[in-house]
């Protein structure tokens, strides 16, 4: 999540920066692979193994950060999958979805999406099927189970609802330390 | 005090809306004892049912009732079903409205007399001036408790940490930057508690320390027991007699059913978008273009205002989040200056989106994804910024329309909008995005984001006022040109869009025509 756009330390960097260690083993160097899944959750998933990986790894690519753990793009593809056990068409639409994801990796660079070892050589393949409705579809749900997810807010520090606690006036809505008094 | 009204009697005013303007009519008109039903096609919510969450309130209270947009504007790619962010439910969009409340200057009442002609636009002069406005701008500060204002001498609210990263900015390239009068009580006031800075002022204040008409005016005018208020009550359309008064007014009921409401006098407040709507739907033999449509601007000169969002990222924590929606403006670039290269003035109104909005907003549309965004978003807490609100020209093929085949859960045909900007209206974006980087480079912003429009909250002037009857739909009471007994009241009537928000001016104009039309129900001339 750290930009490391700065060398002057703050306090919400070394936040930052203890989030991304702690957080390093989970998330590998492009290493990710089925073993990051519990196979079981994904065993009940109507679109298998590939796809199910295929998903997350794309996932990641689309909204990637990299201090978060698996766990929170998999809560976002695995009810996709299990929910596309039921739903034929929304199964059509990811198997298909997958199915050009790897077409297209091998059109480009001879191999299958997951074996694509960089993020700009798999960003291109994603931006060639921007505009399709599964492209679409999956960038909608990660957007509300990313961004909307609020045991995730504490870790962009976004606060939330707040009249239950008073709202922020007595709790440091002015408190600013790096702008003089204006 | 519940009071109901028989369908049949026709002394009645019947008010379309519940919003800023219909709100504000239905208990101006009760305080003078004038009786009147108030239609409205939303819901009625409770405090309750308010909650701060951005996409909860979103999905609950918004007017998502199919419309289309269309123009080669980024906008209509992006939000195709959405041209505009407004609510339906008793209270409209002042439940979700920042509480922004400013008044018109007086250039803006005569952008014709100023700039002549402007190649492109239909340009007009408002048949009122600021002058006549003043008192009626005092009588509206003091109902909606608008803070920093001699008329309710209720202080600012205190400044918040996004504010003063704004102002320092503002303050460091000699630029004006104020802190915004908003109809938010800063001490316990009407009844009502003083703010506690939650943030969430666009989803509805949940402990009612904004104005809205949602728990003011309507319950206020229902009081008197002379207002009625009909929830879930979509109107279809106005009848009107062989001499072309207006009679009544024909809408589906919360069961589907269609009922006839008789009217001695119908005020339309259904917002931009739905009140030319309901016009274009009133076509008839007498009127074949649509009722108070002689000129044929019904539904023309759509305005919103000219917007774009910028957002800077710094090193150090912004928390924007914990502040009133809007705390200060801006102001540098408010005036009709040509020499910047546009006419017209724009304002940087210092704003927040929660996490979920930013995402959706910062870069809206098919493409907005991958790390460039995804890294914005994690420094999130670090971000500053403003919505860009600018004069938007009316432009007459920016307009309202019926699609020819497409009908809605009504049975209505869809509105659809064209939206595109006047060469002045990307100028003057232009303009403020340049101007907003210089802002954020002198207090050491690591990126300054640009966002394109998103859907239109201001809507105003497809029912424009004109002093003569050949150039618009309304004279300068909100009394049609056409037909002495139907009135529009809400922001549709807007002859320029202004660069201020628009409530107070609805609001003013609300309770300017409720005298009016008092005045001339007793002479027996309505
Ligand atoms: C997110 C947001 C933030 C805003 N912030 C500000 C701000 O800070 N300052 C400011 O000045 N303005 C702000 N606004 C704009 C402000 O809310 C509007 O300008 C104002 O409410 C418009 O008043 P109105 O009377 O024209 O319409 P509305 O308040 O929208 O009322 C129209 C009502 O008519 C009803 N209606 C429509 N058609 C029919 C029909 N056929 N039959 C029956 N009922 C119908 C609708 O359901 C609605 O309740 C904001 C708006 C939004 C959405
Ligand atoms: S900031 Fe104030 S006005 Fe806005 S929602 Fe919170 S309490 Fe209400």
């Amino acid at each position: 999540m750290n930009k490391n756009k700065t060398a002057v330390p703050s306090p919400n960097l070394s936040r930052r920066r203890f989030l991304a260690r702690s957080t390093v083993a989970a998330v590998g160097a492009g290493a990710l692979g089925s073993a990051l899944l519990s196979p079981a959750a994904w065993a009940a998933s109507a679109i298998g193994d590939h796809a199910s990986t295929t998903l997350l790894r794309m996932a990641r690519d689309v909204f990637p950060h990299d201090s978060l753990e698996d766990k929170y793009y998999a809560q976002v593809m695995s009810p996709l999958a299990e929910q596309a056990a039921k739903d034929s068409d929304l199964q059509t639409l990811l198997k298909d979805g997958v199915a050009a994801l790897d077409e297209q990796a091998k059109k480009r660079f001879g191999k299958v999406y997951l074996e694509v070892a960089t993020e700009a050589d798999r960003v291109t393949i994603l931006k060639a099927l921007q505009d399709s409705p599964f492209f679409q579809k999956i960038k909608g749900d990660l957007m509300m189970g990313i961004y909307n997810n609020q045991e995730l807010w504490p870790r962009f520090g976004y606060g939330g609802s707040a009249w239950e606690k008073g709202g922020y006036v007595n709790r440091g809505f002015d408190e600013n330390d790096w702008i003089e008094g204006v | 005090m519940t009071t109901t009204f028989d369908l049949n009697d026709d002394s009645l005013v019947v008010i379309i809306g519940s919003g800023a303007g219909g709100g504000t009519l239905a208990n101006e008109l009760a305080q003078k004892g004038i009786k009147s039903v108030v239609l409205e096609a939303g819901k009625r919510f409770k405090m309750d049912d308010i909650e701060n969450d951005e996409w909860k309130m979103f999905g609950k209270i918004s007017w998502l009732d199919k419309r289309y947009v269309e123009g080669p504007a980024r906008l209509a790619k992006d939000f195709p079903n959405l041209p505009a962010w407004i609510v339906k439910g008793v209270g409209g969009a002042t439940v979700h409205w920042a509480g922004v409340a400013m008044r018109f200057q007086e250039h803006e009442f005569k952008m014709k007399t100023l700039n002549g002609v402007i190649p492109g636009a239909n340009v007009l002069d408002w048949p009122v001036t600021l002058k006549e406005m003043e008192p009626y701008y005092v009588k509206a500060e003091l109902k909606m408790g608008v803070c920093g204002t001699e008329a309710t001498g209720m202080p600012y609210h205190r400044k918040s940490s996004h504010y003063q990263v704004v102002a320092e900015g503002a303050k460091r390239i000699g630029a004006n930057c104020e802190q915004a009068k908003l109809a938010i009580n800063t001490e316990v006031r009407d009844g009502r508690p003083a703010c506690q800075v939650a943030g969430f002022c666009m989803q509805g204040c949940k402990i009612g320390a904004k104005w809205s008409t949602m728990y003011t005016e309507i319950p206020k005018a229902e009081a008197t027991g002379n207002v009625e208020v009909r929830p879930q009550s979509m109107v279809l359309r106005i009848e009107h007699d062989k001499t072309g008064k207006v009679t009544g007014v024909l809408y589906a009921d919360k069961d589907g059913n269609q009922q006839l409401q008789k009217a001695r006098l119908v005020a339309v407040a259904g917002n931009s978008i739905e009140s030319p709507r309901m016009l274009l739907n009133s076509a008839s033999s007498l009127f074949p273009d649509g009722l108070a449509n002689g000129s044929g601007q019904v539904g023309q000169n759509y305005m919103t205002h000219t917007t774009g969002g910028v957002y800077a990222e710094f090193e150090k924590p912004v928390h924007m989040y914990k502040s009133t929606v809007v705390p200060g403006i801006v102001k540098e670039w408010q005036n009709n200056d040509p020499s910047r290269g546009h006419v017209a003035g724009y304002e940087l109104e210092i704003l927040h989106l929660g996490l979920p909005f930013m995402s959706a907003f910062m870069k809206p549309g098919k493409g907005g994804w991958g790390r460039e965004l995804a890294d914005s978003l994690a420094n999130y807490d670090n971000m500053a910024g403003f919505w860009i609100c600018g004069e938007d020209m009316a432009v007459e093929s920016n307009n309202i329309t019926l699609h020819p085949t497409e009908k809605d859960q009504y049975g209505l045909p869809v509105p659809v909008v064209y939206k595109t900007d006047h060469i002045n209206d990307t100028r003057m974006r232009n303009h403020a995005y340049d101007r907003s980087k210089e802002l954020f480079d002198s207090i050491g912003a690591l990126k300054v984001n640009n966002l394109p429009p998103y859907p239109a909250s201001h809507n105003m002037g497809t029912n424009r006022m004109s002093e003569h009857a050949r150039d618009g739909v309304v004279n300068r009471w909100g009394q049609s040109h056409e037909i002495s007994n139907l009135f529009v009241s809400d922001g549709s009537q807007f002859t320029s869009s202004g660069t201020e928000n628009p409530t107070l001016t609805i609001v003013a104009l609300a309770i300017r025509q409720a005298d009016y039309i008092a005045e001339q129900m007793k002479k027996q001339l309505i």
